[in-house]
């Protein structure tokens, strides 16, 4: 095609939703662009020294710590999946919820609690004592037990989403294998393992990005890892640049994840198409000694991840309740959850923008670019803060320059906490909101366009009642990560507002992990509503599908 | 209410110019007639439609509905706007609402939005269903939902994606007659898309061929069956065999081209006078009710399946065709 | 369902109200601090009952708050800097944040090396880092010197936390200040070879790994193991008992030390009340407070420590200026990294 036509054809295309696009894709993008031009500034002069003692370890380290995580939260994440969703054993429907609570526990709660469990007369050194053997130890403070203290504050990102999979798709398929001759099990490895890959990687995804973004843990258990490499740069050796440097790198790493995942489900589209028009599946009875263990292994997870923790941090709260309760913990929990509220509610807005007005965007190069809108989900949060100061205190500026206003408008206040909240979150409520409105059939909003209706209208009145679950999942998973959300918050938030995850650093940072536990538990309990909820939603939708 | 449909030199791609959908497609629908678009899958009927609604934009060439422009390479209409109705594969009926309400979706008028639903539903026969959801309906009746849907809003060109596809014989059969008495009766002018020639034959004042995204042949129904271009056209409307140098020796058929003649399976002929006969062995006979279907063998080794209702004895027949229908392409 | 959009309009509303009354006044005073202790919430109210300015509290990690006064430059609403080291307070103070002050009565009750030489900023608590000892297993006479803690001797006996914790890089920035860069970096490297386990956890679970048995000597700050005997866990009380502290360096350079300290922003919108409320930290009152409940000692030289502190007796202070431990900081880092101090 000749030049001239390119040109024709760029201006008959460009609508208005291409450019509302551009706006999202630049309002969301300013804090990262504002990093990467940093990087035009040169890495500080330590570089060399970082690049010759430590970057190898950073690698090594968070390569390995990636791969031990991405194992086991496949491990526990698609195994519970496959069995709350394919067969029928006792305690199966509480199992069934009880696995997506790990989530509301934070890593660095979760890592306090373990070192507290396996530490110095902990839990488990009592336990031993109590069967004789008082010297055996297990140590937990290293990148083994790092990596498991993730994958199980993380896998049920990967088991919402490989069973979401299984509740919709796989009844068919595997009712064909096992008319093949071919055993559940075998056809599992054979055939769902395979098919639900796409699902699965969507879920591991998320988790490797927190892996990756992870401080609070790492440091803690002494692992350095690429997050940790940027904050000792930053604020050991005084070099802001050389953090940026080290995060551009994390970012680079990321995002070939993302093209990855993109890449390898180049032709699976398919299994987001269509979804099986079979009524609810039908459950498959093992025998009884397997009923048991298909129990027991469920349980293995909402031990390790809640049970343990959860337990830890009671033992904690009974000896310091009464020192650290105040009045003050019912304001701060009800204003954690305003602004995870608040919060949440206008990532999902901007996540729908971004997906709807790519999908009215005619324009092939900006529908491949938007994927970019959701990097900021793998960049530390701290350097989330900086990409959002920078511009927000210059907008400031200007401001009281040009005598619009007299003070800071947008720092310390909750504008730019929410605006760098969202720039976060967005990856996170953006993946339930694609994939359920890929499950559309394009059909009903083609139909609802030939009968007259524009974008707006068909959104309203066709796409908005049909992915309004998805919304609710994004919705509550951004709200969760909010809640336990630290570093961001620590800077950002305005002066008299306080969340729950900051009382809880502050106590821990200052070495009074057990003190930590009332708002850590606060905090668990505000998440679980959510949580519980997000499970019913998520059975309601595969039935009806 | 009626209108015509003017495309010229229609082309588009996808993935960056990798994939030709179609190529210079141009041809013309007079207002009122009902077109079929056939070809096989993959042929760019699919994406044909999609032009003509708006709902893909073109990469060159022009469309015109009622001598409005509404596609072209400087100007799209969004769907929305086109007044084209359509009606999809699988219906595409909104699962959320009833039957009623996905009737009037489309209508524009405020005021008698729904007594022009219920005349509509009355049209199609389904009077009494306007409270019901689209999964409590058979099949049929959500193909006539979605008639309705789409004649609500009184489109002055319909489009029918592959209407009947998702239908058995029967159903097949019954609807198909009714649904374009019903478009006939509305006067639209109607393109619809079948890989089934039966339907178009049945229905169409016009069918169109496509073959790899390029039109092939423009024609009325029976010109087309006896004077197709192509062998991959008469292929289309029932099993053709190309008349090779091999079966024009055991014909006795000397024609004067080697490639460019071809013969219907239906219009061979078993045990009866024919202007160019041959012997042949039967290899394998299967019984198909009021037919019965015949593999056989020719002197020269050729095989050939023929189709007769005459009862066959033995084990050798005799075959033939008369030169009347010969097909001539011009190829 | 109604009842959680209740609950959403109550806590929407509670924000509503806490971001209303955010009015600058000229009685406010706006505290960006790293110290997050329930003994300071205590001392900020009786700072705004006794002076009647309205404190604002921004609670962070000392990085953090430099980092943000950086970005808001002339329009930081920040009065004050506090932080629980003096290497911040200098890098602080390099990057132009401070502004020196004057005040009589801060003079004359701290002494020079414990502020800075510009006067911007001061000393409120100290904290010495010590050797935390095996009471059964360590003869306290074999102790003496941090550089003896880098000899053989105690092969496979030394438990201290990861280098990225600014209480190692301020005690390696002090020995380089004394002993000289090459020096640091063999005693560094001593110390990596001398480690029981790689270094993790906060400076609580040294003590416990001694008392775990899992090495024999935890270089911690004073006032956490006054923290292990005070706990609610009874645990962390036994940790505490297991071990004794000693002080290195009597015969030398003395014990190292470190300060809690407090500096004026550079563009402070209320210095007045800025030196107002640093005179108030300083004195009696205030001092007693925090000697009484956090373990740490008073700069103050009228106010007594707490019993535990006493009990652990009198101590040869390092009296090297607190500003090395800024100068030398990145050096340490350096050092650390090479000699393989995670």
């Amino acid at each position: 095609m000749n030049l001239k036509n390119r040109f024709f054809k760029l201006k008959r295309d460009l609508n208005r939703w291409s450019l509302l696009l551009l706006l999202i894709l630049g309002i969301v993008s300013v804090p990262i662009l504002t990093i990467g031009f940093k990087l035009f500034g040169g890495p500080g002069e330590s570089w060399n020294h970082i690049v010759d003692y430590v970057l190898f370890d950073y690698l090594k380290n968070s390569f390995l710590l990636a791969l031990f995580c991405s194992v086991i939260v496949i491990l526990f994440g698609v195994t519970t999946a496959w069995l709350v969703s394919r067969f029928e054993f006792p305690f199966r429907k509480q199992l069934e919820w009880l696995l997506i609570l790990p989530l509301s526990v934070p890593a660095y709660i979760m890592a306090y609690a373990y070192a507290g469990v396996f530490g110095y007369s902990g839990l488990f050194s009592k336990l031993m004592e109590f069967f004789g053997n008082g010297d055996f130890r297990i140590e937990v403070m290293n990148i083994y037990g790092l990596s498991l203290i993730l994958s199980i504050s993380l896998f049920p990102y990967v088991y919402v989403s490989s069973r979401t999979f299984f509740l919709a798709q796989a009844t068919n398929l595997l009712e064909a294998s096992r008319m093949l001759g071919i055993s559940e099990f075998k056809s599992f490895f054979k055939l769902i393992f395979p098919l639900a890959r796409p699902a699965i990687l969507a879920g591991l995804v998320l988790v490797l990005m927190e892996v990756l973004n992870d401080y609070g843990a790492a440091s803690y258990y002494g692992v350095s890892t690429f997050t940790t490499g940027i904050f000792r740069s930053w604020f050991s050796l005084g070099e802001p640049e050389t953090a940026i440097y080290l995060s551009a790198i994390l970012l680079l790493i990321v995002f070939g994840l993302i093209l990855f995942e993109k890449w390898q489900r180049r032709h699976l589209n398919f299994t987001a198409a269509k979804t099986s028009k079979q009524n609810y599946n039908s459950r498959i009875k093992p025998k009884k000694a397997n009923q048991v263990w298909f129990s027991v292994i469920c349980f293995v997870p909402v031990f390790l991840g809640f049970v343990l923790p959860v337990i830890q941090l009671l033992i904690w709260l009974k000896q310091t309740f009464a020192s650290v309760w105040t009045v003050e913990f019912i304001s701060v929990t009800l204003e954690s959850f305003g602004i995870a509220f608040l919060t949440a509610s206008i990532t999902v807005l901007f996540a729908l923008l971004l997906l709807f007005f790519t999908k009215w965007n005619k324009i092939e190069l900006l529908k491949s670019s938007s994927k970019l809108g959701v990097l900021g989900y793998a960049i530390p949060g701290i350097i989330i803060a900086i990409g959002v100061l920078i511009p927000s205190l210059y907008l400031d500026k200007w401001l009281i320059e040009k005598n619009i206003t007299s003070k800071l408008i947008l720092n310390a206040t909750l504008i730019a906490l929410v605006y760098a909240y969202v720039v976060r979150f967005l990856a996170v409520a953006y993946q339930p909101l694609e994939s359920s409105s890929l499950k559309i059939d394009r059909s009903l909003s083609d139909s609802s366009k030939v009968l007259g209706k524009g974008n707006f209208k068909t959104f309203f009145k066709i796409e908005f009642p049909l992915i309004r679950v998805g919304m609710l999942s994004a919705f509550i998973l951004v709200f969760i990560d909010i809640l336990k959300e630290l570093p961001l918050t620590l800077i950002m938030k305005p002066y008299d507002v306080n969340t729950l995850a900051v009382k809880a650093f502050e106590y821990a940072s200052d070495e009074m992990v057990s003190s930590a536990a009332l708002p850590s538990l606060l905090i668990i309990l505000t998440a679980l509503i959510p949580a519980i909820f997000l499970n019913k939603l998520l059975l309601k939708n595969a039935s009806n599908s | 209410m009626q209108a015509t449909l003017n495309i010229t030199n229609l082309s588009k791609s996808f993935d960056q110019g990798k994939v030709k959908a179609l190529e210079d497609v141009t041809f013309h629908v007079n207002p009122g007639d009902i077109c079929a678009v056939v070809g096989e899958s993959g042929s760019g009927k699919t994406t044909l439609i999609r032009l003509i609604a708006g709902l893909e934009e073109l990469d060159s060439g022009e469309i015109h509905i009622e001598n409005h422009l509404v596609a072209s390479i400087k100007k799209n209409v969004a769907p929305e706007k086109r007044d084209v109705g359509m009606v999809f594969q699988e219906y595409a009926l909104f699962p959320h609402l009833s039957v009623l309400d996905n009737v009037v979706y489309g209508i524009k008028k405020s005021k008698s939005k729904k007594d022009t639903a219920l005349e509509t539903l009355d049209l199609v026969g389904l009077k009494g269903y306007e409270k019901r959801y689209p999964h409590e309906l058979s099949g049929g009746q959500q193909q006539r939902v979605a008639l309705a849907r789409a004649l609500a809003p009184k489109p002055s060109v319909l489009i029918l994606d592959e209407p009947f596809s998702n239908l058995d014989a029967m159903m097949r059969y019954r609807l198909r007659n009714e649904v374009f008495n019903i478009i006939k009766k509305t006067g639209v002018t109607a393109i619809f898309v079948t890989h089934d020639t039966q339907d178009a034959l049945a229905v169409a004042d016009e069918i169109l061929i496509l073959q790899n995204g390029k039109l092939v042949q423009k024609d009325e129904a029976s010109a087309l069956y006896k004077k197709p271009q192509s062998i991959y056209v008469a292929s289309l409307f029932g099993n053709t065999v190309q008349l090779n140098k091999g079966l024009q020796t055991a014909f006795k058929c000397p024609l004067k081209e080697d490639c460019c003649h071809a013969i219907r399976n239906e219009s061979i002929t078993v045990n009866q006078d024919c202007d160019y006969v041959s012997e042949a062995e039967i290899l394998k006979r299967t019984f198909l009710g009021t037919h019965s279907q015949l593999l056989l063998k020719l002197d020269n080794g050729e095989h050939l399946t023929v189709v007769t209702s005459e009862p066959v004895l033995g084990n050798t027949i005799k075959i033939g065709f008369n030169s009347k229908d010969v097909l001539a392409f011009d190829e | 369902m109604q009842k959680i959009i209740y609950l959403l309009l109550i806590s929407v509303f509670v924000i509503g109200c806490k971001s209303d009354n955010k009015k600058e006044t000229e009685n406010e005073l706006t505290v960006y601090t790293h110290r997050h202790y329930e003994s300071d919430q205590e001392l900020f109210k009786r700072f705004e009952e006794e002076s009647g300015i309205k404190l604002n509290i921004v609670n962070a990690s000392a990085d953090e708050l430099i980092q943000k006064m950086n970005l808001e430059g002339e329009q930081s609403p920040a009065d004050v800097l506090i932080t629980v080291d003096a290497g911040r307070l200098y890098r602080a103070k390099s990057q132009g944040l401070l502004q020196s002050f004057s005040s009589k009565l801060v003079d004359s009750i701290v002494p020079n090396y414990l502020k800075d030489e510009d006067g911007q900023w001061v000393g409120l608590t100290k904290r010495a880092r010590v050797v935390a000892y095996a009471k059964d297993r360590v003869d306290s006479t074999q102790l003496s010197t941090y550089a003896d803690l880098a000899t053989e001797k105690w092969d496979n006996k030394i438990l201290v936390r990861s280098s990225s914790n600014i209480y190692n890089q301020s005690l390696l920035a002090s020995i380089i200040a004394n002993q000289g860069e090459e020096f640091a970096e063999e005693w560094a490297q001593g110390i990596v070879e001398n480690m029981a386990r790689a270094p993790k956890g906060n400076d609580r679970d040294q003590v416990k790994a001694v008392a775990n048995n899992e090495g024999d000597l935890a270089i911690v700050n004073t006032y956490y193991i006054g923290k292990l005997l005070n706990s609610e866990d009874s645990s962390e009380v036994e940790a505490g008992k297991s071990v004794n502290i000693f002080f290195p360096n009597q015969e030398t350079t003395g014990t190292h030390i470190n300060v809690s300290g407090i500096g004026v922003a550079k563009y402070s919108p209320n210095k007045e009340a800025a030196i107002q409320f640093i005179e108030f930290l300083l004195q009696e009152e205030a001092q007693n407070i925090f000697a009484g409940s956090n373990f740490e000692y008073p700069v103050n030289p009228n106010v007594e420590p707490a019993e535990i502190l006493k009990s652990w007796g009198d101590f040869k202070e390092d009296n090297l200026s607190l500003n090395k431990l800024g100068e030398y900081n990145k050096e340490a880092v350096i050092i650390f990294d090479k000699a393989g101090w995670k």
